[in-house]
Parts: C-alpha cells; sequence; structure tokens
C-alpha cells in the first residue's frame, strides 16, 4: 500500500465516522473499497472497546448503510474479528470465499457467531465433511443468517491420524444430525458430541465411506458386499 | 391429585409401517400412552447417493437426484442444475426458465396435494386422500406429457431441458389450473374445516421460531411456526423475482402458531400461491427458444465449490459441490430438507400422546427417500 491510499483511506475512514458512507461506497476498485472499510470497521471499534452493552445496542440499531457495508465484506469482517478476539484461531489470511479456523475454539467462535448482533448466525445450512487429500480431512459449514439475510462458510482442517473437531450441536441444534452423518461418512470425531452414533450405515460397518482411500468390505454379516463399478468414462 | 408412574415401555414404530412414509422406525418410550423420548432410526432406504456421484459424471447425477425426494423429482433436478450452472456460470434463456418454474410449481401442488392427503390418511381421514390423488395424478399426465415418465422425469438438463414443451401443454396446463381451483375450497370444507380434524390437529405438536430455525426446518413448516422465510423471495433464483405471490405463514386460525394444523394451513396456501406462479409463467412464456440453446459441449466446471440453495416443496433444497475441474464431482453433498425436519420430531413431539406422534409426523411431510438418499 502507498502513501497516497493511505492517506485516502484515512480520509474516507474520517467521512464515514462522521456517518457518511457515500464516499466509501463509490470507489471503484474493489480492493482499495475493501481496505477503506476494514479500516472504518476497525476505527469503530477502537472507539468504544469497552462498552459492550452499548455496543450491542449500536450494532443492533446501526443504519441501513452500515449493514450493507457488514455484509458486503462478510467475510472479511468476520476475519478480523476472529483474530482480534481469538488470536490464532484464523488459519488463513485469506478470507474471500470461506473462513479457515483451527479446531481448536470453535466451539467459543460458533457462539460467538450465534450470539453477536451484527452477524446471528442462528441457522446452519449445511454441515459437510470432505477428504481434500494429503491426509487431510475439511469440516465445512455453511452459516446464514435469518435475521440479515447473509451467510458465510467456515472450514475447519484435521489430519486424518486425529481428526477430532470440537462438536457445535448444543449451538445449532441440526448439527447433531450433521454431524453424526459426517462422523458416519468420513469418520470425523465431534468431541462432546451427546450421541455421537452412525446414523445411515448400520453401527457395525467398518471404515468411511467417503474417503477417497475407502475399501468397501468384503462381506456384512454374511452377505457378500457388492463392489462399485470402477468409474465411468 | 398426584402423578402416577407407570413403568415404561419401549416401543418400535416400523421399519414397515403404513405411517411413517416409508422405510423409518421410530423407537418410542412411553408411559401409559404418554411419548417421553423418540428415537428416529434411518438408513433403511440408505442408497449411496453421495458416493455414487463420486463416480459418475455431472450429468449422470440428475437421475439419481430424481430418485432422492421421489415425490418432488421436479425440484430435486431443478436444485441440481443451478447449483452446476452456478458453478459453470452458464445462463438459460428465458423460455426455459419459464419452462423450470412451470414445472416446478406445478410439482409443488402434486407434491402438496400427497403431502396432505397422506396427513388426512395418518389420522384416519381416507377420503380425502382419494380425493387429492385424484387431482395430483392430472398433474403427473402432465409431466407425462412433457417428457414420458410419471415419477423420474430426467427433465432438467445443466444447460436446458431434454425436451420443449409438447403441442397442447400450455392449453392442458391452463385447464388444469381451472378445473383444480375450486378444488381447493373443497379440501378446505373436506379437511381443514372438519371438526374432527381440527380435534386432532390443533394445538399438536407447536413447534416454537426459536426450535425451528435451530433445527435447521425449512420450507413450509418454518413458514408454519410464523417465520417468513422463502428462498423464491428471500434469495430469487432463476426468474422468481419477476413473479407477485404471497409467502403464507402459520397463524394460528385454530389453535396457536406453530402447530400441526398450521402445517396443513400453509400448505394449503402454498398450492394457491403456485397457481398464482403459474398463470404469470404461462402467460409470459416466449414462443421463441431453444431449450439445448446452452447445453454445454461438456460438462467440466472450473476448480471451485458452490452450495447452492432452492425452494423445494419441503423446504431448502441445498447442494453442495466441490469441483476439482474434471467431469466428475469430487464432493457432491445434498443438504435436505427432509433430514432437517425430522430431527426436530423428538423435541416437538415428546409429551404427546402416541396417536399424537403419527399426526405431529404426519405434518411434518417427510419423504424417507431424501433423508436416506
Amino acid at each position: 500500500m502507498n502513501e497516497d491510499q493511505d492517506k485516502l483511506i484515512a480520509e474516507l475512514v474520517e467521512k464515514g465516522l462522521a456517518g457518511d458512507m457515500e464516499p466509501i461506497n463509490e470507489i471503484e476498485d474493489r480492493v482499495l473499497r475493501s481496505k477503506a472499510k476494514a479500516a472504518l470497521v476497525k476505527a469503530k471499534r477502537s472507539a468504544k472497546p469497552q462498552e459492550t452493552e452499548d455496543h450491542v445496542k449500536q450494532v443492533s440499531d446501526k443504519s441501513s448503510i452500515d449493514d450493507k457495508s457488514l455484509s458486503e465484506n462478510l467475510n472479511e469482517n468476520i476475519g478480523e474479528m476472529v483474530n482480534e478476539k481469538f488470536p490464532g484461531s484464523l488459519v488463513n489470511e485469506n478470507t474471500e470465499t470461506h473462513i479457515q479456523l483451527a479446531p481448536d475454539h470453535w466451539f467459543e467462535i460458533a457462539g460467538w457467531l450465534k450470539s453477536e448482533p451484527s452477524l446471528s448466525f442462528d441457522s446452519l445450512q449445511c454441515q459437510t465433511g470432505i477428504d481434500i487429500g494429503e491426509n487431510t480431512l475439511e469440516a465445512r459449514y455453511n452459516l446464514h443468517s435469518m435475521k440479515h439475510n447473509h451467510c458465510t462458510e467456515i472450514r475447519i482442517s484435521v489430519s486424518i491420524n486425529k481428526p477430532v473437531i470440537p462438536s457445535v450441536e448444543q449451538i445449532w441444534r441440526i448439527a447433531d444430525w450433521f454431524e453424526r452423518e459426517t462422523y458416519d461418512m468420513l469418520g470425523i470425531e465431534f468431541s462432546d458430541h451427546r450421541d455421537l452414533r452412525r446414523i445411515l450405515l448400520p453401527d457395525d460397518w467398518e471404515g468411511w465411506p467417503l474417503r477417497k482411500d475407502y475399501q468397501v468390505q468384503e462381506t456384512y454379516h454374511g452377505i457378500e458386499v457388492p463392489k462399485m463399478k470402477e468409474g465411468w468414462e | 391429585m398426584g402423578v402416577v408412574h407407570g413403568q415404561e415401555m419401549v416401543l418400535n414404530i416400523g421399519p414397515q409401517h403404513p405411517a411413517t412414509h416409508g422405510v423409518l422406525r421410530l423407537q418410542v418410550k412411553t408411559d401409559g400412552e404418554v411419548v417421553s423420548e423418540i428415537t428416529p432410526y434411518l438408513g433403511y432406504l440408505h442408497r449411496c447417493f453421495e458416493k455414487h456421484c463420486e463416480n459418475v459424471t455431472y450429468e449422470q447425477v440428475i437421475p439419481y437426484t430424481d430418485r432422492c425426494d421421489y415425490l418432488a423429482s421436479m425440484t430435486n433436478n431443478f436444485g441440481y442444475v443451478v447449483a452446476v450452472e452456478a458453478l459453470m456460470d452458464i445462463k438459460v434463456n428465458d423460455r426455459v426458465e419459464h419452462i423450470r418454474v412451470i414445472m416446478a410449481e406445478l410439482q409443488r401442488i402434486a407434491s402438496h396435494l400427497l403431502g396432505l392427503g397422506a396427513f388426512g390418511l395418518d389420522i384416519g381421514a381416507f377420503t380425502p386422500f382419494l380425493h387429492m390423488l385424484r387431482d395430483r395424478e392430472r398433474i403427473i399426465d402432465l409431466f407425462e406429457m412433457t417428457c414420458g415418465a410419471r415419477l423420474l422425469y430426467n427433465y432438467m438438463w445443466v444447460g436446458g431441458l431434454s425436451h420443449d414443451l409438447p403441442v397442447g401443454f400450455v392449453e392442458a396446463t391452463y385447464k388444469f389450473l381451472d378445473y383444480f381451483e375450486p378444488k381447493i375450497d373443497e379440501f378446505v370444507n373436506l379437511l381443514m374445516h372438519n371438526k374432527i380434524f381440527i380435534e386432532r390437529t390443533a394445538d399438536i405438536g407447536r413447534m416454537p421460531k426459536e426450535v425451528a430455525v435451530s433445527y435447521g426446518v425449512t420450507g413450509p413448516n418454518l413458514r408454519a411456526s410464523g417465520v417468513k422465510w422463502d428462498l423464491r423471495k428471500d434469495d430469487p433464483y432463476s426468474i422468481y423475482g419477476r413473479f407477485e405471490f404471497e409467502v403464507p405463514v402459520g397463524e394460528g386460525g385454530k389453535g396457536s402458531v406453530g402447530d400441526c394444523w398450521d402445517r396443513f394451513y400453509v400448505r394449503v396456501c402454498e398450492m394457491k400461491e403456485s397457481i398464482k406462479i403459474l398463470r404469470q409463467a404461462l402467460a409470459s412464456l416466449p414462443k421463441e427458444g431453444d431449450v439445448h440453446q446452452s447445453l454445454p459441449k461438456k460438462i467440466r466446471p472450473p476448480k471451485g465449490t458452490i452450495y447452492k440453495r432452492t425452494e423445494s416443496p419441503r423446504g431448502d433444497l441445498g447442494y453442495y459441490i466441490e469441483s476439482d475441474g474434471t467431469n466428475i464431482p469430487y464432493r457432491l453433498k445434498m443438504r435436505s430438507p427432509a433430514f432437517t425436519a425430522l430431527s426436530v420430531i423428538d423435541e416437538i413431539a415428546a409429551g404427546w400422546l402416541l396417536s399424537d406422534v403419527l399426526a405431529i409426523l404426519g405434518s411434518l411431510d417427510i419423504v424417507l427417500g431424501e433423508i436416506d438418499r
């Protein structure tokens, strides 16, 4: 970032703090605009660090323009807020399409994502797991807010040798079944899940079918298991 | 009077039981007639949908989506093709969009008819079921006319449709709508305002808003709880933004908001709204337009991920697709609305009588093919 840009952003942030969002919204350059908005969010936060109650009120009373600015750079803003509240949890600074988190504080972060009024992700739309190769499994969460009508995607990678992720079934109740399905298919263990059993396959099925190295078991209770066809052109 | 606690009894409903709408086992703990806990056991219809998808090409997935929710195959196709098109950045022409909307709304009516009929059947009303199946048959005839199949259509393709509309389809659909519109009032009188039906459903199995959202319940079940949320309005896909229609929500007409009666009521209202959409779509259907115009020669989406939701008759139907740049999906997950709807059963049905549990289960309108995939 060069000095001119710095200056420009400082100016814009000042205007934004005074309530005039138009100059920022008018910037053509996407990168510059998002930088300005990020700076504005930071400035706003540092202006009122302690008054939590007031802050909450302020956020929920935000004008529509402010809401829009949050939604436009939603991932970026969430990324920054996570970085501030839970240092070290944000694995990848690039939050363009999704937010990559470390598993350690996932339960706390999830609770915060749901309760933070400016985000209020009250609905877990979809939860899935994926074997991305190189001995890594990934759990993915598609979150949605009924209140603000915005979405984001959270990803958490774990090693295939120790695939443990904190469960969020007590935050979003549907995670109960979603996590059971992910456990069933990929063998990702969700710690502190109150009822982690297989859901679609029988309890005594062997292996994790959606892992890329999955081998179908030969027989199941004496019945031969039919083999899958080896790909199609 | 003191409370008498009898001995708890564990009872299995299903797997083969007509009221479970497929093959589902509910293990209920009962204390006399009162149900204290329900544990659903799924998987009897598991056909490895997601594993299969990792071995077939993108085109070949479409027939599989038919078989997930076999009562709403059109909308299942629709959701999938919309997702893949968004991944590949394909735009289809207006005629295709209109035909898709027409098919999806017809399918919504057909699915609701069966759902409502089966709901009545679950609580002992046999006649309405036959009335509703009779009318559903007419919609199925329209589908048969279009693509030859009556249940599993494989009609919507990525970038287009398998066939254009046949000659006479528009007239036949108008004729059906003219016939069907007054019939809705018949159902209303036959079932919805029937005293016995009201006794069995009003105030039974209330689902509060917060519970519904937390359990990811969507579609008519969520709207019956008073949440005005419809993807056709709130996150419009295809050309739904162009049509005027209302989103009906439960108002607690006979009891309280979010009871079984409301779930019935919302579905009936939705059929009326679908008719509105159908009339608008038929009126503005472009005469010109090749339904194969945007078909890609090879479906090889660029590397990337997409999660796309559409409004199926049962709620938010999401497809999560991870593409690695080949013609085979690297990972495909279907987020089925019936799956989330069933997960709430223990929360809302515990504490009710055994006979109410079946009413609640019927009111959720689940399809096991979609739950087990």
